[in-house]
């Protein structure tokens, strides 16, 4: 569940009381701290830096080179849908569209009440479901349009 | 250690660099990522040259790659050439606006890029020799962001950055001008900060920082009594050398 930063400080200090103060761990903190807020708060960066001692470029700089990294706030859900060769040839853009319409967001952006955001990746390595998406851990494949609003629909807290 | 560059025979030390063996001895090799302050960078690939090594052909960045043993280096063969002139065509499409990547792109006659969609005033060949000065002299105020297609130097959240002092350093080891320093009335603008400069209390100049002074002072340890710029410090040493041997020879 998200959580508004100021409620969740402790949470960060939790998350790295875990670790030792090395900078090895720095990708796993971010990860957890991702985990936790679905994002990477600008005030857990700065816990961060201070715990480890290291300045806030070199965590900026990893916080954006990964995409499972994120420092705007995502959905609940987070909806990705695959546009590799197999995906785009079968038809992944009118997938896209087709949630477009449905939730008004473009790839990027997060629904109003938080609850999706949408991405489009890659490869989900999953090129035989083509075209296929994934919501947190669910995959669907075999996509046709007509069937985006069903599995959002399904899709609940 | 004998190495043969260009068919002339040198001299080297045992791990030394070519490229520096090369410009002991007046040979030019184009660089753009290097710089003797912060060595080692080896992104540019524009010192590319070939080496003979027991019976074998390869080629390498000059820059870091280390004599070991007796070689022999083509700086500009016909190979040589050719690769270059596809390194400086990719440079030239990715920062179109470096004047020094203008004159390689007229010293090796590189048509006018067609093919790549390009920013014309874009400086940047993200080497990354500013990061790292920046990290050498530990401000760390800068780094790249993102990757892929939207990398670029940026401080944290590209915002005028907090950890900067102002020294200008990145600015001032960048090849292609890409990072912008402005500078008047007392006051210095990089990285979208403003910094106040102090006066050299010899010469009166504008030349450092207020961020720059306190970092040295609290950081490194140095107390200077007087604000002297480095000419204007070099002239003081000169003077007090000057009058500790006149009184020695008395």
């Amino acid at each position: 569940m998200r959580e508004k930063p100021e409620e969740g400080i402790l949470k960060v200090k939790s998350i790295l009381e875990k670790y030792p103060k090395e900078r090895r761990f720095l990708l796993a903190i971010l990860q957890d701290i991702q985990k936790t807020y679905n994002y990477l708060p600008r005030e857990a960066l700065n816990e961060v830096r201070d715990y480890l001692g290291i300045p806030l470029s070199s965590l900026y700089s990893m916080a954006t080179f990964y995409k499972a990294l994120s420092l705007k706030p995502k959905g609940r859900y987070v909806i990705k849908v695959c546009d590799g060769t197999a995906c785009h040839i079968r038809g992944s853009l009118d997938i896209v569209e087709e949630i477009k319409k449905q939730l008004s967001i473009s790839p990027g952006e997060v629904t109003k009440d938080g609850k999706f955001s949408l991405e489009t990746v890659n490869c989900l390595g999953s090129c035989a479901l083509a075209p296929v998406m994934v919501i947190n851990d669910k995959y669907y494949g075999n996509l046709k349009p007509a069937m985006v609003k069903d599995i959002l629909e399904s899709t609940g807290d | 250690m004998k190495v043969i560059i260009d068919d002339k025979e040198f001299e080297a030390e045992y791990g030394e660099y070519i490229l520096d063996v090369a410009r002991r001895n007046g040979i030019h090799i184009p660089t753009l990522c290097h710089s003797d302050t912060v060595p080692g960078q080896g992104s540019c690939r524009l010192c590319i040259v070939e080496v003979y090594e027991r019976g074998k052909n390869k080629v390498v960045v000059s820059c870091l790659y280390p004599i070991t043993g007796e070689i022999k280096v083509y700086t500009n063969s016909e190979k040589i050439h050719r690769m270059r002139r596809n390194i400086i065509r990719l440079l030239a499409a990715r920062a179109p606006g470096s004047e020094y990547i203008k004159k390689l792109k007229e010293e090796y006659g590189i048509p006018e890029e067609t093919r790549f969609i390009v920013d014309e005033k874009e400086k940047c060949v993200l080497c990354g020799l500013c990061v790292k000065a920046c990290e050498k002299l530990g401000s760390m105020a800068i780094s790249t962001v993102n990757r892929g297609a939207t990398k670029k130097v940026a401080p944290p959240f590209e915002e005028p950055p907090v950890d900067c002092i102002g020294c200008a350093s990145c600015a001032h080891v960048c090849p292609t001008g890409a990072i912008e320093v402005r500078e008047c009335k007392g006051k210095r603008v990089i990285w979208n900060r403003t910094f106040e400069l102090l006066k050299c209390t010899s010469c009166g100049r504008y030349f450092i920082t207020r961020e720059q002074y306190e970092y040295m002072k609290n950081r490194l340890g140095i107390d200077m009594k007087e604000l002297l710029c480095d000419r204007c410090r070099q002239k003081s040493t000169a003077e007090k050398l000057v009058s500790l041997y006149k009184k020695l020879l008395v």
